[in-house]
């Protein structure tokens, strides 16, 4: 009963086989072994699941993994490049903005998604991109300041 | 101010690239080869008698490979008050009753996780419904259904602090007020769910991988319950997802795991979901306050008297410990002439109620800033001033209860004051409310009954000069890893990156009593320095020859260079030294021990942190919703250790507190907890957040480690206070029962409006 | 769990109306899944055979004209609405709606077909519709169909679809002269489900002229989304004054039948329609006046 599933991840290309009823977040954690991806409710309620298909921050838990099918997926894991912290993750290293660290994943992936489509955006839209995501441990106040140094151009991307 | 080379700095926290690149690997995420998952049934009613478990059919399932109840267990009752065997009253797998939904009573182990499900599907288990309580004023009743055998009116425990005469004090006061106060449940949310992975070998030995505040308690507590010698069970934690105090108790998933790795010799995963997370792990006790406090015109504060009844749930937890802090919280932060405090907790058929960080704080400060504002009012005296005038200073000792070193209560009173100043004119249906705290840096009471030292680290020196810091202090995000790193490295003269923490087996460190109570940056931060010392100490006496002053003089260790102090020039390398020390010791690495408990500090906690919150809210009189604009706290925590980590307490105590009053509630129907989602548990999003300030005030507080005391969980204490006040003086509408919700507020409104109306007539 | 199926991902619209033909009583089609998966994740949403359409691209679109109006595909995302350029004057309370609908990962990926077909009472959508007179297109392999939007939800989470009927577009005619529209959900915490729903919509006869038509959509105040006639009734024809406003807020408190549950009593809700209403309608009147 397995259906053929091909998507990109992290910039790799896999062709898998998946019962239907499988979701995408179950791909990522179980058949590609990338479990920075979190899950943290059954209601698709608490962001801890987030990654960037198409460009789009969407929750993983509440996709089916075949809706998936020919898409382009970004995990926490993809940010870097080899040793080379994305801009953002070094502005959440600089800011303190994760304790636990278990909504990590989702923020980054919503941030990187609503950076790449909102260059520019104001102190209540980046309040808004992370707004799906919840965090038990900070507040939000750090991920927000350490969203805006990096939309405020302190952090250049490392070649 | 002292200058310090690491701590005081800001610093990248040591698990910070683990976490920011998704490779911290959680218990939720651990796989190891051969290993089962596990699934928990659980009770679907309040009370009753289990009559028969029939497995058979559950056991047929292809895919099953053990199922266990009560019958297989020892039938130990637990707690973690193992000082009064009368509270150690929880099986976790219930044998003959279960006491509330969600009450385990088989657990299944299957070669995936949909097998173990459509497993418990299978498990017929017959109940003989008994009769339930749901409420503490009804469990206290003569005829009340009892959950527990030999204890009459469910009253579980009691507590009294008295000192002077308050009944004489109230005679002599001109302002009297009386009041009664609800603090309703709330739950963790700890971003990642209770889990394990126990892992029974066939040499006999257990290791459990979970997620916890203290690994050392689970490691005692499973040990006790499989009936194994401690040393056999190892515990180790991995980076932990959140615990906020849900997790330094045995709980369900621990337990069920390794009885059944236990029976199969193969590793078994158990993970709660979010549905048990919210009605089968403990919550925040809900609390029954009745309130009488009494001043005399000139201002002072004379008398007051509480009363608290507490629901319990189905068992003991950590109740007792909330009952009692609630009791001696609520005399704080004020120099009270005479104070009683009669606190009962009743058990009841509902989710065990235990610890919330606050541990008590936040529903006796809750109450007591509420009903001290209200005073305020009736004195005719500003709010702040009364709070000032009566507030413990330095040195000062609650009557017999406790010793206050360091308290910074007067500069945060002045900081608060002055933002208010600046702050003006409000806008109308605007308010700012106040409330502040006096919160423990750790308990000195040892109700687990450990032998052992409260805290107790070792520091090893390798040749290289990179040090390996071994503790068994638990970092649950709160950032006590790095910390205790940098804490070990000022004091052995070295940077941050020399030192790597070992804080997460029981095996390698030694005991530590966990993250709880707000005790490890002092605790575990004294017996690291005194580590961290010992070591030093070899260096230095090493050093000290070979330097060979002809003066007695004092040496010290500063990045990286052993040096004299008066003469600084005169110097040594550090890695160098090590070698030599090394060698000179038939090659054995070099080893400091440090250990803390604290003694002669009074009866409650060796160190006090403080702090004075404003909130500012804005209501809207028509439907009664409010806004939280700006949350600005003023707080001692002694000598900042880690800058950015304080401040991520700070905001998110303040999230965490500002949620139990703004949105978070457990409302039940006969013990049902109607919302067990996080679609239906409201909590703070970063859109609700408001704006905050954490500003430290300077003190140095003489018991911690560089002068350090607690940040982080006393912080979550002057919230509900200061929402509830703020929103008095918006619109004058006074709410005693959390949550504070639009509905209340606007029903308070209304009412108020009408009796003015009658009033003009 | 959720319980395995059988499952299609059809290209075309065509493609998918022959499954539902075929799998009639046993299917479920899933768009998003932002509602439906939640449900099979907890089984209370077992089908035999689930129709994923969201890949039909034939559905997915915003079309603007001046005489039609906008006509907008099943398929389009929350998110494409809220950002979309054509969503401004009359039609700028779509984007409104959609942008405080829930998170920006749920807006992304649901549709606003699927929002309506879910007929979640409290749905923020459909007051929205109504309120700006929308239809309804329904295809099924026998041909199409129009409904009122009004007519679409029978009663909580039941629609009008027959099982073999696909929901294809969502039409909203030209917004007259001197109308303004306005959307207000009342709730604790940002973007999260309304305890209660209001949309307005005023037609002046002119920019200070009496109140030529009027319509109040009230979510989550009944099983479904309703219609105040009553307390439109009393607007139309007549000079809006501030008192009229709050006198059809009075009206249309009585004709809800809100329920009671955790999150606010009947009567508080009651008691929130009447306030939005008039704020909601001012709001309504504000626009319809600067149209």
């Amino acid at each position: 009963m397995s259906e053929e599933l091909r998507l990109t991840v992290n910039g790799q290309p896999y062709q898998i086989y998946v019962k239907p009823k499988t979701l995408l977040v179950e791909v990522l954690r179980k058949h590609l072994g990338l479990t920075g991806t979190k899950r943290s409710c059954d209601s698709g309620s608490c962001g801890a699941c987030t990654v960037v298909l198409n460009g789009m921050a969407v929750k993983s838990c509440s996709i089916l993994a075949l809706q998936a099918d020919g898409a382009e997926v970004i995990t926490i894991e993809g940010l870097a490049n080899g040793d080379k912290l994305h801009p953002l993750q070094r502005a959440f290293l600089d800011y303190g903005a994760y304790q636990c660290g278990f909504c990590t994943a989702g923020m980054l992936a919503s941030a990187k998604a609503f950076l790449d489509e909102n260059p520019n955006p104001t102190e209540q839209q980046i309040r808004e991109c992370i707004d799906g995501n919840i965090c038990r441990c900070t507040g939000y106040n750090s991920i927000i300041r350490a969203i805006t140094a990096v939309v405020n151009g302190d952090y250049k991307e490392e070649k | 101010m002292t200058e310090y080379s690491v701590i005081g700095k800001q610093v990248h926290k040591v698990d910070g690239p683990a976490k920011v690149t998704g490779s911290a690997k959680y218990t939720f995420d651990i796989e190891l080869p051969n290993m089962l998952y596990g699934k928990i049934l659980r009770s679907p009613y309040s009370h009753a008698r289990i009559v028969n478990i029939d497995t058979s059919e559950a056991e047929k399932l292809i895919g099953v490979k053990a199922i266990v109840t009560g019958k297989d267990t020892l039938g130990i009752k637990h707690g973690v008050w193992r000082r009064f065997p009368e509270l150690c009253d929880e099986e976790i797998l219930c044998r003959e009753k279960v006491r509330y939904i969600g009450d385990p009573v088989a657990a299944v182990a299957a070669i995936d996780e949909d097998t173990a499900e459509e497993a418990l599907d299978l498990i017929e288990v017959e109940y003989e419904l008994l009769p339930a309580v749901f409420n503490p004023l009804e469990g206290m009743k003569e005829d009340a259904p009892q959950l527990h055998e030999g204890v009459e009116r469910n009253i579980n425990v009691t507590r009294h602090i008295e000192w002077g005469d308050a009944d004489e004090d109230f005679e002599k006061c001109d302002f009297i007020r009386e009041e009664q106060f609800y603090s309703s449940p709330q739950a963790h949310v700890c971003m990642e769910t209770h889990g394990a992975v126990a892992d029974f070998g066939h040499d006999g030995k257990l290791t459990v991988y979970t997620s916890t505040q203290s690994n050392y308690y689970i490691q005692v507590l499973v040990a006790n319950m499989l009936g194994l010698r401690e040393g056999d069970v190892r515990v180790i934690k991995p980076p932990s997802g959140g615990a906020f105090g849900s997790k330094f108790e045995l709980d369900s998933a621990q337990f069920c795991a390794s009885l059944l790795s236990q029976k199969l010799r193969q590793p078994v995963k158990i993970i709660l979901n979010r549905e048990e997370e919210f009605t089968a792990t403990k919550r925040k006790t809900p609390m029954y306050y009745y309130v009488k406090v009494g001043a005399k015109k000139d201002g002072t504060l004379m008398a007051k008297e509480v009363r608290v009844i507490t629901e319990g749930g189905a068992y003991t937890a950590m109740g007792a410990t909330a009952l009692t802090l609630t009791g001696f919280y609520s005399s704080l932060p004020y120099r009270w002439h005479s104070y009683r405090y009669d606190g009962v907790r009743v058990y009841t058929n509902t989710a065990p109620a235990s610890a919330l960080r606050g541990f008590g704080a936040p529903q006796a400060y809750f109450t007591g800033e509420s009903i001290i504002d209200m005073l305020a009012e009736d004195m005719n005296m500003d709010p702040l001033e009364l709070r000032r005038q009566n507030a413990v200073t330095p040195n000062y000792e609650v009557p017999g209860q406790a010793f206050i070193q360091s308290c910074g209560l007067s500069e945060c009173y002045d900081t608060i004051e002055k933002y208010i100043k600046e702050r003006g004119k409000l806008p109308p249906n605007h308010g700012i409310g106040i409330g502040n705290y006096g919160f423990m840096s750790g308990g000195i009471f040892n109700w687990f009954n450990t032998p052992y030292a409260f805290s107790a680290a070792i520091v090893k020196i390798n040749i290289d000069g990179k040090v390996d810091l071994f503790t068994g202090a638990c970092d649950v995000g709160q950032g006590s890893d790095t910390a205790l790193s940098m804490i070990c490295a000022e004091e052995l003269g070295v940077h941050l990156d020399d030192i790597r923490i070992h804080a997460d087996d029981t095996d390698l460190g030694p005991p530590d009593l966990g993250a709880w109570g707000s005790r490890q940056t002092l605790m575990s931060g004294n017996a690291v320095k005194m580590a961290a010392a010992d070591a030093k100490r070899q260096l230095i006496e090493f050093a000290y020859a070979k330097l060979s002053p002809n003066v007695v003089y004092d040496m010290d260790i500063k990045d990286h260079q052993i040096y004299i102090v008066d003469r600084p020039e005169r110097k040594a390398s550090y890695f160098d030294i090590v070698k030599e020390v090394i060698r000179a010791r038939e090659g054995q690495v070099i080893i400091g021990r440090g250990h803390y408990t604290p003694h002669r500090k009074g009866m409650v906690s060796p160190a006090w942190g403080f702090g004075v919150q404003a909130v500012e809210v804005e209501v809207d009189p028509e439907t009664g919703k409010y806004k939280l604009l700006e949350i600005v706290t003023a707080h001692d925590c002694g000598q900042v250790i880690n800058p950015v980590a304080v401040l991520g307490q700070v905001e998110g105590a303040t999230m965490m507190a500002a949620g139990g009053a703004f949105c978070e509630d457990q409302p039940a129907d006969n013990g049902r907890i109607l919302n067990p989602s996080i679609a239906d548990y409201k909590i703070i999003r970063s859109l609700d957040m408001p704006k905050t300030v954490g500003i430290e005030v300077d003190t140095y507080e003489p018991e911690g480690p560089f002068g350090a005391k607690e940040a982080g969980e006393g912080l979550t204490s002057p919230t509900g206070g200061a929402i509830a006040n703020a929103i008095y003086n918006a619109v004058g509408a006074r709410i005693k029962e959390l949550p504070i919700t639009p509905e209340k507020v606007l029903k308070a409104i209304k009412e108020k409006e009408q009796q003015q109306e009658q009033k003009e007539e | 769990m959720i319980k395995d199926f059988k499952y299609f991902a059809p290209k075309t619209l065509k493609e998918a109306l022959t499954l539902l033909d075929k799998y009639r009583d046993e299917n479920k089609v899933i768009a998003g899944g932002q509602s439906l998966l939640i449900l099979m994740r907890h089984g209370l949403v077992a089908p035999e055979y689930l129709i994923n359409i969201k890949g039909i691209s034939e559905l997915d679109y915003i079309k603007s004209d001046v005489k039609e109006g906008l006509k907008i595909g099943a398929l389009t995302t929350h998110r494409t609405i809220e950002k979309s350029p054509v969503m401004k004057n009359g039609y700028s309370v779509l984007a409104e709606m959609e942008q405080k609908l829930a998170s920006i990962q749920t807006r992304n990926w649901g549709t606003i077909g699927g929002n309506l077909c879910h007929a979640d009472p409290a749905g923020d959508p459909m007051p929205v519709l109504i309120a700006l007179k929308a239809t309804l297109k329904i295809a099924s392999s026998n041909g199409e169909r129009t409904m009122a939007a009004e007519d679409f939800c029978l009663d909580y989470f039941e629609t009008a679809l027959e099982p073999d009927e696909l929901l294809t577009e969502i039409q909203i005619p030209p917004v007259p002269p001197y109308t303004g529209t306005a959307y207000t959900k009342f709730n604790i915490i940002e973007n999260d489900t309304p305890t209660v729903g209001v949309a307005v919509s005023i037609t002046l006869a002119s920019k200070d002229g009496n109140c030529q038509d009027a319509r109040i959509v009230l979510g989550a105040a009944a099983p479904k989304p309703i219609r105040a006639q009553k307390a439109e009734e009393i607007l139309r024809g007549k000079k809006l004054t501030d008192s009229l406003l709050k006198e059809a807020g009075e009206i249309a408190s009585t004709e809800c039948e809100p329920i009671s549950d955790i999150h606010a009593s009947a009567e508080y809700r009651q008691e929130l329609v009447r306030v939005l209403v008039k704020r909601v309608a001012k709001e309504a009147l504000d626009r319809a006046q600067q149209y």
